[in-house]
């Protein structure tokens, strides 16, 4: 089950947990939107991949410390927890970028040379799959079939799907993004003062 | 035609009729068939999603604001349906009840649509969807060949009811079928409808769905489950994903019909965490539906309860794997059990489980409405009703289309399709994702069912249809579609965790061009056993994509192995990289590219690649901004 994805993904694991884990407390924050999560659905274990969307979603990656604090409250062993998150390959133990690159590589997009996509964003931001930008902005990955293949070849980025991609839209797009953060940074720099 | 205000009070049995005969018109004239009384004009914008990628929201906000700029806001209604199923031409917005389609429309498109069609009463011809007919007609809007050779079942309502207006589905029929079995019909009947109607399961198997309906009715057992499979793991799939979308009551209607019949009062949606829009709209038709007493206790004064929760996977293809999906519903790895026992004696918490995929749970009520017999006239001996696919890959038209069982592929390629683009040749049609395999083009006449797929080493499957042409190398592809299958199995039982891991190795070593001829009958035998020996249908099925391609083209195969040459020209590793003296401009950026100093030349002069340092990378191809870098 190993694949390039995968081993850069662990490599990237290395890398990031020396600065985002430094011990194993959770933010009181966090631990409120858990028990409010399962206040407001009883039950029992069957809440587990729910509860880890849920904070996912908000955290937008699922640290080891929260996936125990998770495990001792649905009452199962941590390793049980971990098993799931492992498994299933939307759930991630890594931070992802602000913006997270989705390109599809599904069979549409696969006939519509999706390749030329990876290769553009390679060209453009240096990035290959499983990797993050330093600046945490893009993160990229790969995923079967976004459901979009009228469009292919398609990528997501956040929750917005963007088809027909060529090499220059691709590149285009991630310079908009890139333009568009450093403008906000500005202002929110601005801002500060 | 306002859609009926939020239902705040459960609606009654009478409430509905009056709903139905109130709406009834204006949605048969959208569906453009006949109406008793002129309706209302309409306009009605595709918020599927490929379209709403297209920006059809924004073409929706557009046309509202014209409209009330023109004064026609209270005469125009602007409607956001789901998928109309020509994903290319999107975004598509219909002037309702003309039966004027226009398609690829942006906001300025949307301001003439208003100004000259509505306001002037003229067809805005550039804009028009229209196609030229072999004998030189222009054929328009619903003549169009993509429309007219289809016979919409399950996909009724998709492209015609707002998808977030309960009272839209309610007055196309929308529960009457679910009234029919709670108050006419015993559990029996709908079951015997079932038998009699020759529904077959189309997530993949087309197990009939009647014979299971009966397991779970008769399985012992005070609580039950119905559990609908939205997963679509498959590549290259998205009929379950726009169904859900486009018209999730049609789901939820045949499901509480199931729960009715078996005796479940509870059960689950499993969809895929990749479907967002999916998964909002099912939530908000089931809120819908509980308001309106249509979910809940006592549905409609039946006494009957029954209600349905959403569960989101979280991306892992084996999962659509009825055991594994169930697992995951259970909060677990969803690793496969062996079968039997089946999920319809010991599914759900151990508890008899009626699973279906989406696309059989919308079937379900035109069947108890219009009748098992009708169902039946349509299709095959052993095949009956309709089946959705999703067509997409080196086709004209991509989307979403629903043909009789039994037509061939050549209709839905050549006329449904519109054929191959670029002056390319059809090749071949992958069926069935990666467990299927594919069609050549030399059987595309035959008349496409679950046997006949069959019999041609594919499968039916969910319905992803994805038409190669000739610059698809098929060893590629099988290559492609193994990749996945390592990636996804879940390891538990080793032909499968192993085994597709050798294969691919082989085929990895084929498109490389470092094969042996043995090899290809390693691959053969290899899959065999596989096949054999695997524990749930990932395995069983992961060899077809191989053996299917191997027995349509194996002059392909026997060409990377003993000429170490790739007809399609995919292959990069069997590719020789020559520079067009005529057409290189001097650029040097393949010489830049190149990571292995095989190209040189003189800034604006004609570049060459030294053949002995080139490493087949293809670099070079993907950098030249003039084209002159040819791979043959
Ligand atoms: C590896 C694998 C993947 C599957 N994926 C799906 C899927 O995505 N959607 C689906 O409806 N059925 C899928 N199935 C088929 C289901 O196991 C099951 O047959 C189906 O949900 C039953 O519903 P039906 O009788 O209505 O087709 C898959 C089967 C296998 C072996
Ligand atoms: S294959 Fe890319 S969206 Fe379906």
């Amino acid at each position: 089950m190993s694949t390039g994805n995968e081993l850069a993904r662990d490599a990237a694991t290395v890398e990031t947990h020396a600065v985002d884990q430094p011990d194993d407390s959770v933010s009181p924050a966090t631990l409120a939107l858990i028990d409010a999560y399962l206040g407001d659905h009883p039950g029992g274990a069957e809440r587990l991949i729910p509860v880890l969307h849920r904070v996912q979603e908000e955290l937008g990656y699922l640290p080891h410390p929260v996936i125990k604090a998770i495990a001792e409250r649905l009452g199962i062993s941590p390793i049980q927890a971990y098993g799931v998150v492992s498994f299933y390959h939307f759930f991630t133990t890594v931070p992802r970028g602000r913006y997270q690159l989705k390109v599809c590589m599904g069979t549409a997009c696969f006939v519509r040379n999706a390749n030329s996509v990876l290769e553009s964003i390679r060209d453009t931001i240096g990035l290959e799959v499983g990797g993050v930008t330093k600046d945490r902005l893009f993160s990229l990955e790969q995923v079967r079939c976004l459901g979009a293949c009228g469009l292919a070849p398609a990528m997501m980025v956040n929750s917005e799907v963007h088809g027909h991609l060529t090499r220059t839209a691709v590149r285009k797009l991630l310079q908009g993004l890139r333009a568009k953060a450093r403008q906000k940074r500005a202002a929110g720099e601005a801002d500060g003062e | 035609m306002s859609e009926i205000a939020p239902v705040a009070a459960p609606l009654d049995r009478r409430a509905l009729a009056e709903l139905r005969v109130r709406l009834a018109d204006g949605l048969h004239a959208r569906a453009g068939e006949a109406t008793a009384k002129a309706a209302p004009r309409e306009l009605l914008v595709c918020a599927g999603g490929a379209c709403i990628s297209c920006h059809s929201i924004a073409v929706a906000d557009e046309l509202e604001s014209a409209l009330a700029a023109g004064g026609l806001a209270g005469e125009v209604r602007v409607v956001r349906v789901g998928c109309m199923g020509l994903c290319e031409a999107g975004p598509l917005v219909v002037v309702s009840p003309d039966g004027v389609y226009y398609q690829k429309v942006d906001r300025e498109g949307a301001r003439r649509i208003v100004a000259e069609h509505l306001g002037a009463g003229r067809v805005v011809r550039d804009l028009e969807l229209a196609w030229d007919s072999p004998d030189g007609r222009r054929l328009t809007g619903r003549e169009v060949p993509f429309f007219a050779q289809q016979v919409k079942i399950a996909l009724r309502n998709c492209g015609v009811i707002d998808p977030a207006a309960i009272g839209e589905y309610v007055a196309r029929d929308g529960y009457l079928a679910l009234e029919k079995a709670l108050f006419e019909l015993s559990a029996d009947d709908v079951v015997a409808a079932l038998k009699e109607s020759g529904l077959r399961g189309r997530g993949g198997a087309g197990f009939p769905s009647g014979m299971k309906w009966q397991f779970v009715r008769e399985a012992p057992g005070d609580e039950k489950f119905a559990v609908c499979n939205g997963d679509e793991g498959d590549p290259g799939a998205f009929m379950d994903r726009s169904l859900l979308e486009g018209d999730p009551h049609s789901v939820i209607e045949g499901m509480t019909i199931a729960g009715r019949v078996t005796g479940a009062h509870r059960g689950f949606v499993y969809v895929r965490a990749e479907y967002p829009l999916a998964i909002e709209r099912l939530d908000n038709a089931l809120a819908a539906a509980r308001a309106a007493g249509l979910l809940g206790e006592d549905i409609l004064g039946s006494g009957f309860a029954f209600d349905i929760e959403i569960r989101i996977g979280a991306g892992a293809f084996v999962c659509g794997e009825e055991t594994a999906l169930l697992r995951s519903i259970e909060g677990k790895r969803g690793t496969p059990q062996p079968r039997p026992p089946f999920p319809a004696q010991h599914g759900l918490w151990g508890k008899p489980t009626l699973i279906n995929n989406v696309e059989t749970w919308a079937s379900v009520s035109p069947i108890l409405l219009r009748g098992a017999k009708w169902f039946a006239a349509i299709g095959t001996g052993r095949s009956k009703g309709t089946k959705v696919f999703a067509l997409a890959g080196a086709i004209r038209n991509t989307g979403l289309v629903e043909v009789p069982m039994g037509i061939s592929l050549r209709t839905i390629v050549e006329e449904i399709g519109g054929g191959i683009p670029n002056q390319r040749r059809f090749k071949a049609a992958q069926s069935g994702g990666p467990s299927g395999g594919c069609i050549p083009a030399a059987a595309a006449d035959v008349a496409i069912d679950y046997e006949s797929l069959q019999e041609l080493g594919s499968i039916m499957g969910s319905g992803g249809l994805i038409i190669l042409d000739d610059h698809t190398c098929m060893v590629e592809l099988a290559r492609f579609f193994l990749e996945f299958l390592v990636e996804e199995s879940c390891g538990k039982c080793p032909p499968c965790r192993i085994g597709t891991r050798v294969m691919l190795n082989l085929l990895e070593r084929i498109t490389k061009g470092e094969a042996v001829p043995e090899d290809l009958d390693t691959l053969e035998a290899l899959g065999r056993h596989i096949q054999r020996t695997s524990l749930c249908g990932l395995g069983q099925t992961a060899p077809n994509a191989v053996l299917s391609t191997l027995r349509h083209f194996r002059a392909e195969y026997d060409a990377h192995v003993l000429e170490g040459r790739c007809p399609a020209g995919q292959c990069k590793a069997l590719l020789t990289y020559t520079i067009a003296a005529e057409s290189c401009s001097g650029c040097a950026l393949c010489a830049k590219a190149c990571p292995s100093g095989a190209i040189t030349g003189e800034i604006k002069h004609v570049h060459t690649i030294a053949q002995d340092l080139c490493i087949h990378c293809g670099a070079c191809l993907s950098v030249c901004p003039t084209d002159a870098v040819e791979a043959v």
